[in-house]
């Protein structure tokens, strides 16, 4: 009766389950979403709360999940190479605001670092959680980078960015409809600093330039983190 | 642009196959990770191939139609690159209750203020030079 008799623990359907299950239900996500759309069906949260179901009726652990699925997890590398070809293609309007978006990225940084700070401490999260929510608006490989430096736990932070990713691209959505931006310029810094590479997905939507902005400002934040994260670590250990 | 043979062929090919450029796009992520670890630099390989083709393509040494196709494409599917992360709540159960709640009202209102200090900066910078820079 069970899947265990039919040979589910054998390794050759173990490799090959899970990275079908993954993309079919992203598959039958992206129909869902095209269909309707709602920021609650968007696959990025539709296709991972199937398989989570999924994986907790059959009892997997992340592990079993990750020895068949981890390579889709590894196609985000060439996915950011992909980014210099929007980036190449805006590279008139990049050049003409460079300054005016790395004034965005800096401000957006900072008050991503405090109010997680801040937030945590009203409620009273322990030190690791904090530490490890700080880096959250970068996207993934950034952040984990920046948590390890700042003595967080990566894979905690991991976690809390896809969750910024997931309802950062519907709350982006929200707030471009209630704040008075006038320009692609603000949409797209909007998006790719609150949500990562959710956000850059959400800002293609939008509009090709506010994609390319998006795109460019979640490298731009994700750098500059990094380059500031042995500073942030010493702050934070109380050398100030 | 006017060669005639293999090379026209070659040219034609990488134009016209997502596939290929699709690989061509992995190499350089394949060849910034090798970078990025040889020279110990604290940034991803993603971002060291990325600033690889970007030179390229600014020099004019390569033809942005020999990855755009295959950009697109990556770009386009980039959700589904995020899932497996998500997977990782499998391994924390811990986050299922009031703590949960906890972590979800600190994500929320820290991505609110993000949003709204980057957009309402760039924004107003943006004004500020449209009106007193002239082009």
């Amino acid at each position: 009766m069970s899947l265990v008799n039919l040979g589910f623990d054998s390794p050759i359907v173990l490799a090959l389950f899970w990275p079908a299950a993954t993309i079919g239900f992203y598959l039958c996500a992206r129909k869902i979403y095209a269909r309707w759309r709602r920021w609650y069906l968007s696959p990025l949260a539709v296709t991972p709360a199937l398989l989570l179901a999924l994986a907790i009726l059959l009892g997997a652990r992340y592990v079993d999940y990750m020895r068949g699925a981890h390579w889709i997890m590894l196609a985000l590398g060439p996915a950011t190479v992909a980014f210099a070809i929007p980036i190449y293609e805006k590279r008139e309007t990049i050049r003409r605001n460079w300054r005016v978006l790395l004034l965005g990225v800096l401000i957006g940084s900072s008050t991503a670092m405090v109010s997680a700070w801040a937030m945590a401490s009203v409620l009273g999260l322990s030190g690791d959680l904090r530490l490890s929510l700080l880096p959250r608006s970068m996207s993934t490989p950034f952040a984990m980078e920046v948590s390890g430096d700042i003595g967080g736990a990566p894979d905690l932070t991991a976690i809390f960015v896809m969750v910024t990713g997931i309802f950062g691209a519907a709350l982006g959505e929200l707030m471009l409809t209630l704040l008075p931006l006038r320009s692609s310029l603000a949409r797209g810094a909007l998006l790719g600093m609150g949500a990562h590479g959710a956000g850059a997905a959400k800002a293609r939507e939008i509009g090709q330039e506010e994609g390319s902005i998006a795109g460019l400002v979640m490298v731009l934040a994700g750098l500059l983190n990094v380059l500031a994260a042995p500073i942030l670590a010493y702050g934070l250990k109380g050398g100030f | 642009m006017h060669t005639r043979g293999p090379l026209l062929r070659i040219r034609y090919a990488f134009h016209h196959s997502r596939l290929l450029q699709l690989g061509v796009l992995t190499g350089f992520w394949f060849l910034g990770q090798a970078a990025a670890e040889a020279l110990r630099l604290p940034v991803p390989g993603g971002v060291v191939g990325m600033a690889a083709v970007l030179a390229l393509l600014l020099s004019g040494r390569m033809s942005v139609f020999s990855v755009r196709r295959g950009a697109q494409t990556l770009l386009a599917e980039m959700l589904l690159f995020f899932v497996p992360a998500v997977m990782a709540l499998l391994d924390h159960s811990e986050f299922i209750g009031v703590l949960g709640l906890k972590l979800l009202v600190v994500i929320l209102t820290g991505t609110l203020c993000v949003m709204a200090s980057t957009a309402l900066t760039v924004d107003l910078c943006a004004r500020w030079t449209s009106r007193h820079v002239a082009r």
